[in-house]
């Protein structure tokens, strides 16, 4: 079931988003769960949502970024005085453009540009969602990363690493032993009054909002013995940093990242791991995490 | 990787202050993947602080032997660790 309206709200990661249109807007099965009747304040983020792709509003503007690799072309960024223009492009075709949008300085306002679908707009289409998710938590105390996420009702752990390098895998295993997964691929920490806090964020299935405080944070890898050592400092803030979502090509996003990460990592411990892809991996994080001095 | 071309990039980079380390992150028009960012200790960043487009390898040099009161060679090796060291950072940009 997909739900359509011409206004609606979602709450994701606690931003409040608040979409509107003279169309009709379609989200994706996963936007269904974060959505509610009524923001009580001033949204967050503001989405006005537009029929048809407009290539001219790209004018006087110039390429600062590019999400690209040899087979596949995904986003540009471009510069228009104080606006960010983004051109997604068809995953199937890379000279097609899908969706253009533009976000305006105060990084509150979009505008997002789709061609009709059945008579309705998509705004938040894949990978639209996601990239205002991130721009949402740029000038916040957030970030999003590519982690998987357990909370055992007390403490959630957070899994980062190469894509390959277990996150799914690791977060089952904490499942198979009774944790919630508040999301195995991409979650926001958000920095509140009480700490950090992780959060799921719409995926492609359906499921509820979540969020659990954070308590650790794991770099992991595949080895042939589970082990594990502590980071501090710069090394724990770099790597850590390393996978997050980033956009490097504007000195003041770096240097709010810089900070967030800084701070993060004098608050939550972080660790290498190395783990056997079985259930020894789960006892052994019980017994070492605190201990773990070295 | 010479002195000169660290000198040109420096602009490229945002740098970090933690302890007596640095982080640098590097200014990119696409998606990087990195395992790390790059960290420098209290040698390697004094060496990067003190790169303008006006030092030579000498006075480099004396600057690391007068700051950390080490001998010359092992400034001039602390230099060379550098250089390699951000040749073999910035080899994918």
């Amino acid at each position: 079931m997909k739900k359509t309206q011409n206004e609606l709200n979602l709450i994701i990661a606690g931003f409040t988003i608040a979409l509107f249109s003279d169309l009709i807007i379609e989200l994706e099965e996963g936007y269904l769960p974060f959505t509610v009747q009524h923001i009580d304040n001033k949204p967050d983020v503001v989405i006005k949502c537009y029929n048809g792709i407009k290539p001219d509003i790209l004018k006087d503007s110039h390429l600062v970024f590019e999400a690209k690799n040899d087979e596949q072309r995904f986003y540009s960024i471009h510069k228009k005085e104080e606006d960010l223009i983004f051109v997604i492009y068809n995953q199937q075709n890379r000279d097609e453009i899908q969706q253009m949008a533009v976000l305006d300085a105060s990084f509150n306002h979009w505008k997002v540009y789709s061609n009709l679908s059945d008579g309705k707009l998509l705004p938040l289409r894949y990978p639209m969602g996601p990239i205002i998710m991130h721009y949402m938590t740029l000038k916040s105390d957030a970030v999003m990363m590519h982690a998987s996420c357990a909370f055992d009702g007390r403490q959630a752990r957070i899994f980062t690493g190469f894509s390959g390098n277990g996150k799914s895998t690791i977060s089952k295993l904490w499942a198979d032993a009774g944790n919630l997964i508040i999301n195995d691929d991409r979650i926001i920490i958000r920095k509140s009054a009480d700490g950090y806090f992780a959060y799921n964020t719409p995926m492609y299935y359906t499921d509820r909002p979540k969020k659990a405080p954070l308590n650790a944070i794991y770099l992991i890898s595949h080895s042939p013995e589970n082990k594990i050592k502590k980071l501090s400092g710069a090394l724990a803030i770099s790597k850590v940093m390393a996978f997050s979502i980033q956009n490097n090509f504007d000195k003041q996003f770096i240097q709010s990242r810089l900070e967030f990460f800084s701070n993060l990592c004098l608050n939550i411990p972080v660790y290498e791991l190395g783990f056997v892809p079985d259930k020894s991996v789960v006892n052994f994080i019980l017994a070492n995490e605190k201990t773990e001095t070295k | 990787m010479d002195i000169a071309k660290i000198s040109n990039l420096k602009s490229k980079f945002v740098s970090r202050e933690v302890g007596n380390e640095l982080i640098l992150v590097p200014l990119t028009n696409n998606v990087a993947q990195m395992s790390e960012l790059f960290t420098l200790n209290e040698t390697a960043r004094f060496i990067w602080e003190n790169i303008t487009d006006k030092t030579s390898t000498s006075n480099l040099e004396a600057a690391i032997v007068e700051t950390f009161d080490i001998d010359n060679e092992t400034a001039k090796n602390d230099i060379e660790n550098f250089l390699k060291q951000m040749e073999k950072l910035l080899a994918n940009k």
